[in-house]
């Protein structure tokens, strides 16, 4: 809490401890993300990284507290955290499958129920930046390939104009190429200004793009470092094995 | 053998019936599909639109339009009722599908026996709503009664594809129906919908008892079976869209009908659970599995 002090955190989190029975996945945990942070969360599988961002997206019951803009929304929903800006792209995506590409795309703008130009704004945006979805408008999103899946995922959740934009592993089952092309779209959208917290195994990409990481193992954060300070994978291995 | 004028008549039959067994599962979908929910107490909102009908028609001396509208009024805000008094607690404390599939059933015997305290238990009935009639074609009977199943049925399942597929709420309510989770994400409020997918429900099956109540009769006992034929015709159907749902309660109602003529009426249930039988073993997703799952 240096350079941090003097700006509101886009969103705090503090002592978020969730469990499933009598395990507890989440301890304590807390982070930050400051207005226009691009933070990065690693951790090795079953560290608890969808469980904290189910918790912060109240899919999943959890004590602690969330602090948005100022606000304390720890006892809102989920569809309410959606309505002040928090959206998710969920680990699998979580597309509309049966539906086409639009009407996933429409669904996305849900919540903007006021002047169609808006979204009508926000679809060129999300065309220009995955002009595939452009061509498949009419398609249903499921017969669609993985990476054209998740570049809807992402496109659905931009529909919604969001302030914090949370992804949980995107590039998951994704080719290299097509992994880096939406990773590098969503570092173009943090120079837009976006706040993104992205969960990411694919380690290289993510770091370059991220101003902090967090690493979390067993269900707390072991480190949270500014990605300059790390040098190489071994720093990083370091945490994951302790 | 049946003559061909006793199997055209009963397919005339079999249709109108069917119908209205094809509204019922629409019923049943509406709600399953924003849910997981099956709703045991659909049949229920039959029997209640029926008696409010008759109620207001007869005890308030209204004409039959406005009684049929009220009625329908009056159980869709039933159905809210009952979502926002038990099925909503129950899921907001993440019940088991099960548990709540069980309270829809009490709901459905609690509201039968307070019909009985409040307006009997006897039979009654009301006349077509439009006078005059049948309609007579050669040797065929067709009362006016099934024109107007007809016309309220393709009106109710037009209006219900366009509700679906054109407006903001019934593209939420989709999304619902295929992921909970990310349609929360998107700051649809699920549980609002789910009200929304109870009004509407309560409301299809009551059109649908207050348009086949002049041709049989209503009690506070017709429930059951129409929820039963209902549940089948949907499960024919695929529990999914509700074109399908309309043309499995159709399907049914013809093999009911022809199970008549051919075997009594004491086949009727028979055949049709066996028909549920056959379905439920060699197309489990229904007769038109495969197909896009919409509306
Ligand atoms: N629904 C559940 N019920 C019980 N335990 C669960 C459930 N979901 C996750 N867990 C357990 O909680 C721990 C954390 O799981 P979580 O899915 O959050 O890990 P993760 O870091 O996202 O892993 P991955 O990288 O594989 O996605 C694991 O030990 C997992 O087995
Ligand atoms: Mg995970």
């Amino acid at each position: 809490m240096t350079a941090m002090a003097d700006i509101t955190p886009l969103i705090t989190v503090r002592d978020l401890t969730a469990r499933y029975g009598h395990i507890e996945a989440l301890r304590s945990t807390a982070l930050h993300v400051a207005p226009g942070e691009f933070v990065t969360i690693l951790g090795p599988n079953g560290a608890g990284k969808t469980t904290l961002l189910r918790a912060i997206t109240r899919l999943i019951a959890s004590t602690g507290q969330i602090v948005f803009n100022g606000r304390d929304v720890t006892h809102l929903r989920t569809h309410e955290l959606a309505g002040l800006g928090i959206i998710m792209v969920q680990e699998g995506r979580g597309l509309f499958g049966d539906m086409s590409v639009r009407e996933n795309l429409q669904l996305g703008a849900y919540k903007l129920s006021g002047p169609q130009a808006h979204s009508e704004r926000q679809l060129e945006k999300v065309f220009s930046l995955f002009p595939r979805l452009r061509e498949r408008i009419d398609q249903t999103a499921s017969s669609m390939s993985g990476g054209e899946q998740q570049m809807l995922a992402v496109g659905r959740a931009l529909m919604a104009d969001p302030k914090l934009l949370i992804l949980d592993e995107p590039s998951l089952g994704l080719a290299p190429r097509v992994a880096s092309e939406i990773l590098s779209t969503l570092g173009a959208l943090n120079k837009e200004g976006l706040g993104i917290l992205l969960v990411e195994q694919k380690a290289p990409l993510a770091l370059k793009l991220a101003q902090r990481v967090y690493i979390l193992a067993s269900g707390s954060v072991r480190a949270e470092l500014p990605t300059q300070e790390i040098e190489s994978h071994h720093d990083l291995a370091r945490y994951y094995f302790t | 053998m049946p003559s061909a004028v006793e199997l055209v008549q009963s397919l005339v039959n079999g249709v109108g019936i069917g119908l209205i067994y094809g509204l019922v599962a629409i019923g049943f979908c509406v709600i399953y599909n924003a849910s997981g929910i099956v709703n045991f107490a659909q049949g229920v909102f039959v029997m209640l639109g029926g008696m409010f009908a008759h109620t207001l028609l007869t005890q308030f001396g209204l004409p039959i339009y406005v009684s049929a509208v009220l009625s329908t009024i009056l159980v869709a805000g039933i159905g809210v009722l009952v979502q926002i008094a038990i099925i909503n607690p129950m899921w907001r404390r993440k019940a088991p599908l099960f548990a709540i599939i069980l309270a829809t059933l009490a709901i459905q015997l609690l509201i039968e026996q307070v019909v009985i305290l409040t307006l009997g238990d006897q039979p009654r009935t009301y006349p077509e709503f439009t006078s005059g009639g049948p309609l007579k074609i050669g040797p065929i009977a067709i009362g006016y009664q099934l024109f107007w199943v007809l016309g309220c049925g393709a009106l109710m399942v037009f209006a219900l594809t366009q509700f679906f597929n054109r407006t903001r709420m019934g593209r939420a309510l989709r999304a619902c129906s295929q992921n909970r989770e990310a349609a929360a994400l998107l700051g649809i409020p699920v549980e609002r919908m789910l009200i929304v997918s109870f009004a509407l429900s309560a409301a299809l099956g009551a059109a649908a008892g207050i348009l086949i109540t002049p041709t049989q009769y209503t009690a506070y006992s017709v429930g059951g079976p129409f929820g039963i034929n209902g549940f089948i015709a949907a499960i024919i159907g695929g529990f999914g869209s509700a074109p399908a749902a309309l043309v499995g309660g159709i399907f049914l109602g013809v093999i009911q009908s022809g199970a008549i003529v051919f075997f009594g009426a004491g086949f009727k249930n028979i055949v049709a659970l066996t028909v549920l039988l056959i379905v439920l073993l060699f197309f489990p997703s229904g007769l038109f599995a495969g197909r896009a799952k919409s509306a």
